[in-house]
C-alpha cells in the first residue's frame, strides 16, 4: 500500500514537471516564438494557453504593446542654416516577432538601431526645410515624413513605427541669447513707441488748449475794444450834441473848467500883469477901458 | 481585501470575512472553516490507521483543497475600478463594480485599475509639496519657441483618466510616460503656431483646447484607452531673461495714458480760466463803455443846464463865471504881480529863478 502511494506521488510529480515544461501561457501583453534548440519553429501572436515539446523547445516572449523609444536631443541644421536641438520620441510595435528575433533579438539592440534611423531621417527631413517650418507650419507633416522614412528601414527588424513625434525644438544656447536680445529690443521699440505716442498726444492736447485759450482771449479783447469804442463814440455824440448849441460859450465854459482843474493846486506860482481882465478894477473903481 | 488581488492562496490568510467560503461544499449553514478542517483531519486520522480506504481520504482532502482554490477566484471590483479578466493570459472580459468571479490563479488573472481617478502630469515644473504649494521650474520643459521665433515660458498641467482599462493595460507600455511625452510634443506644436503676443494674452484658451484635442487624437491613434480631461495652463510668461522688457512695455502703456491724462488735465484747467479772463475783459469793457457814456451824459447835461441859464443873461453869466473861476484859481496859488506900465517898472528887473520854480513842483508831487 505504501508503495502504491509513493508511486502515485512520483507519477504526479512527473506529470507536474513535464506539464509545466510543456504548457505555457502567452499573456495579453505578449507574443512568443517557440524555439527548438534555438531554431524558431512557431510564432504565437495570440494570448492563451499553448503547448510545446517539453525540454526540447524554448519560448522567447516579446512585448505586444506599443513600445516607447526616446531619442536624446540631437543638433540638426535646418535648410536656412539655422541650428536646432531636436528631441524626438517614437512609438513602435513588434509586428513580426520572427524577424525581430532573427535581426535584432532584444529591445536594447533595436533601440540603438532606431536611434540611428531616427537621427538620419531627422537630418534629411529637417535639413530640407527652414527653421520656422519645423517650429510651426509643417511640423505635423514633417513628423509624418520622418516616421515614414524610419518605418521603411525599421521593417527589416520586424518593427512597425507607429508614430514619431518631435517633442522639443529648441535653439542652441547661443542662438537663444540672440533671440532674447531681439525680443528685448523689440519690446524696447514697442515701449518707446508707446511713450512717444503719449508724448505726441499730450503735446497735441496742450497745443490745442493753448490755441483755444488764445482764441478765447483775443476774441474777448476784440469785443472789449469794440465795446469801449462804442462807449467813446456815444460819448462823443453826446458831447457834440450838447456843446454844439453854442461853440463860443462851450469854449469859454470848458476853458474855465480846465483852468480850475489844471491850475487848482497850491504850488502854482503865477506871474500876473495888472493889465489882465481880472484886474479890470484894480487900478480904478470905474475900471479901465476895455479893449 | 485579499481576494481583490489575483494571488492564488491569498484566501487562506486572515480568514475573517465569510463571503468567499459561502460557496463551500458543506450544508446550508455557514461552514466554520476550522471546524471543517478539524473534521477532515479527524477523518483522515481514522482512515489511515485502518489501512483500508486510504484513497478515499486523499480524495476528500484533494476535493477540499480544490474547493478552496476555486473559491479564491472571487474578487471584488470597487466603484472606482474596472475589472479586467484574463484566462491563460488572454483578456476575456471587462467587469464592472461588485463581486465577480474569474478562474483562480494560475489559470485566471484579474487587474483592477482605478478608472475614475484623475491622474495629473505637471509639465514645465514639479510641485515640491502640495502643502507648501512651492514648485520648481524645469526650464528645458517649459521654454519653447513660438511661431514668430520668440521664446515663451509655459507651465501646464494635464489631467487624464483611464477610459478603457483593457486598452490602457494591454495596448501601450509606459502609459504615464506616454501621456507626458505626447503632452509636451502637442503643446510645442500648438504654441509653434501661435505668435507670442497672442499666446501671452487672448490665445491661452486656443492653446489649451488645441493641445487637448491634439493629445487626444494621438493617444487615440495609439489605442491607449486614455481620455484627456483637461489641459490647464499654469504660467505663461516671457522668459525670465526678457521679462523686464515685457513689463516695461506695460509701464510704457501706462505712461502713455498718464501723459494724455496730464495733458487733458492741463486743458481742463487752462480753458475755463481763459473763459473767465475773457468774461472779465468783456465786463471791464462794458463797464468802461457805460462809464464813458454816463460821464458824457452827465457833463453834457450839466453844460446844457448851465447853458440854458446863460442864454437868459449872457454877459452877466459869462463874466460871473470868469471872475469866480479866477478867484478860485488865484486864491490857492502863489502870485507875483508885475505892473509893466507903472513908474516903478524900470526899477524891477523881471528875474525868474527857474531852478527854484522847478524845484517846487518836484517837492509837491507825491
Amino acid at each position: 500500500m505504501r508503495g502504491s502511494l509513493v508511486l502515485i506521488a512520483v507519477a504526479a510529480a512527473a506529470i507536474l514537471i513535464v506539464g509545466s515544461s510543456a504548457l505555457f501561457t502567452v499573456h495579453q501583453n505578449e507574443q512568443a516564438i517557440v524555439l527548438q534548440f534555438g531554431d524558431p519553429k512557431r510564432v504565437i501572436r495570440d494570448p492563451g494557453l499553448n503547448f510545446k515539446l517539453p525540454f526540447v523547445q524554448d519560448v522567447v516572449t516579446y512585448d505586444r504593446r506599443i513600445l516607447d523609444f526616446n531619442n536624446p536631443a540631437e543638433e540638426v541644421i535646418a535648410a536656412d542654416q539655422k541650428r536646432l536641438v531636436v528631441d524626438a520620441f517614437a512609438r513602435y510595435r513588434i509586428e513580426d516577432p520572427l524577424k525581430f528575433y532573427q535581426s535584432v533579438g532584444t529591445e536594447a539592440v533595436v533601440a540603438g538601431r532606431l536611434g540611428n534611423l531616427l537621427n538620419a531621417a531627422m537630418r534629411r527631413v529637417v535639413g530640407s526645410v527652414s527653421l520656422i517650418a519645423v517650429v510651426s507650419g509643417e511640423r505635423a507633416g514633417l513628423m509624418a515624413r520622418i516616421r515614414d522614412l524610419v518605418n521603411e528601414e525599421a521593417k527589416q527588424f520586424g518593427v512597425n513605427v507607429i508614430d514619431v513625434r518631435i517633442r522639443r525644438v529648441d535653439l542652441p544656447q547661443e542662438n537663444s541669447e540672440a533671440i532674447y536680445k531681439r525680443m528685448q529690443t523689440e519690446r524696447e521699440r514697442e515701449a518707446r513707441q508707446f511713450r512717444a505716442e503719449g508724448e505726441e498726444q499730450s503735446l497735441k492736447i496742450r497745443a490745442q488748449a493753448d490755441r483755444q485759450r488764445a482764441v478765447v482771449l483775443s476774441e474777448a479783447r476784440r469785443d472789449s475794444e469794440i465795446l469801449r469804442g462804442d462807449g467813446d463814440a456815444e460819448a462823443v455824440r453826446v458831447f457834440a450834441e450838447a456843446f454844439g448849441k453854442d461853440i463860443d460859450f462851450f469854449s469859454f465854459y470848458r476853458s474855465m473848467q480846465a483852468y480850475r482843474a489844471a491850475l487848482g493846486s497850491d504850488d502854482t506860482t503865477m506871474v500876473l500883469s495888472p493889465d489882465s481882465d481880472f484886474f479890470h478894477y484894480f487900478g480904478s473903481s470905474i475900471g479901465e477901458p476895455l479893449e | 481585501m485579499p481576494w481583490s488581488n489575483q494571488g492564488g492562496g491569498g484566501g487562506w490568510q486572515g480568514g475573517g470575512p465569510q463571503g468567499p467560503w459561502g460557496r463551500g461544499p458543506s450544508g446550508p449553514t455557514p461552514p466554520d472553516l476550522e471546524d471543517l478542517l478539524r473534521r477532515g483531519q479527524d477523518r483522515v486520522r481514522q482512515m489511515l490507521p485502518g489501512g483500508l480506504g486510504g484513497g478515499r481520504g486523499i480524495a476528500v482532502v484533494a476535493a477540499l483543497v480544490i474547493a478552496v482554490w476555486a473559491a479564491t477566484g472571487l474578487y471584488r471590483v470597487l466603484p472606482d475600478e474596472q475589472g479586467v479578466e484574463l484566462v491563460f493570459g488572454k483578456w476575456v472580459q471587462t467587469t464592472q463594480a461588485g463581486l465577480n468571479y474569474n478562474y483562480p490563479a494560475p489559470i485566471g488573472e484579474v487587474f483592477t485599475p482605478k478608472v475614475t481617478r484623475v491622474n495629473r502630469v505637471d509639465i514645465g515644473f514639479r510641485s515640491e509639496g502640495s502643502l507648501t504649494g512651492t514648485s520648481r521650474s524645469m526650464a528645458n520643459e517649459s521654454l519653447m519657441l513660438t511661431g514668430d521665433e520668440n521664446i515663451i515660458d509655459i507651465n501646464f498641467v494635464v489631467f487624464w483618466v483611464i477610459e478603457d482599462a483593457g486598452k490602457y493595460l494591454f495596448n501601450i507600455r509606459a502609459p504615464d510616460d506616454t501621456v507626458k511625452d505626447v503632452a509636451e510634443s502637442a503643446m510645442r506644436e500648438v504654441v509653434g503656431k501661435q505668435e507670442i503676443a497672442s499666446a501671452l494674452a487672448e490665445g491661452r484658451s486656443i492653446v489649451e483646447v488645441g493641445t487637448l484635442e491634439l493629445m487626444q487624437r494621438v493617444l487615440d491613434d495609439y489605442g491607449s484607452g486614455i481620455r484627456i480631461g483637461q489641459v490647464e495652463l499654469q504660467k505663461v510668461d516671457p522668459p525670465a531673461a526678457v521679462i523686464d522688457s515685457f513689463r516695461d512695455v506695460q509701464a510704457a502703456r501706462a505712461d502713455k495714458d498718464r501723459f494724455i491724462n496730464q495733458a487733458e488735465a492741463y486743458r481742463n484747467s487752462v480753458l475755463p480760466v481763459a473763459q473767465g479772463e475773457a468774461a472779465k475783459l468783456i465786463q471791464e469793457a462794458e463797464a468802461y463803455k457805460q462809464e464813458t457814456i454816463n460821464r458824457a451824459l452827465g457833463e453834457a447835461n450839466r453844460f446844457t443846464a448851465v447853458y440854458d441859464q446863460y442864454v437868459q443873461a449872457k454877459d452877466v453869466t459869462k463874466r460871473r463865471l470868469y471872475i469866480e473861476t479866477m478867484q478860485d484859481i488865484l486864491t490857492g496859488m502863489n502870485k507875483i504881480i508885475i505892473d509893466s506900465r507903472g513908474s516903478g517898472t524900470q526899477g524891477v528887473l523881471p528875474y525868474l529863478p527857474l531852478p527854484a520854480l522847478q524845484s517846487k513842483p518836484a517837492e509837491g508831487t507825491p
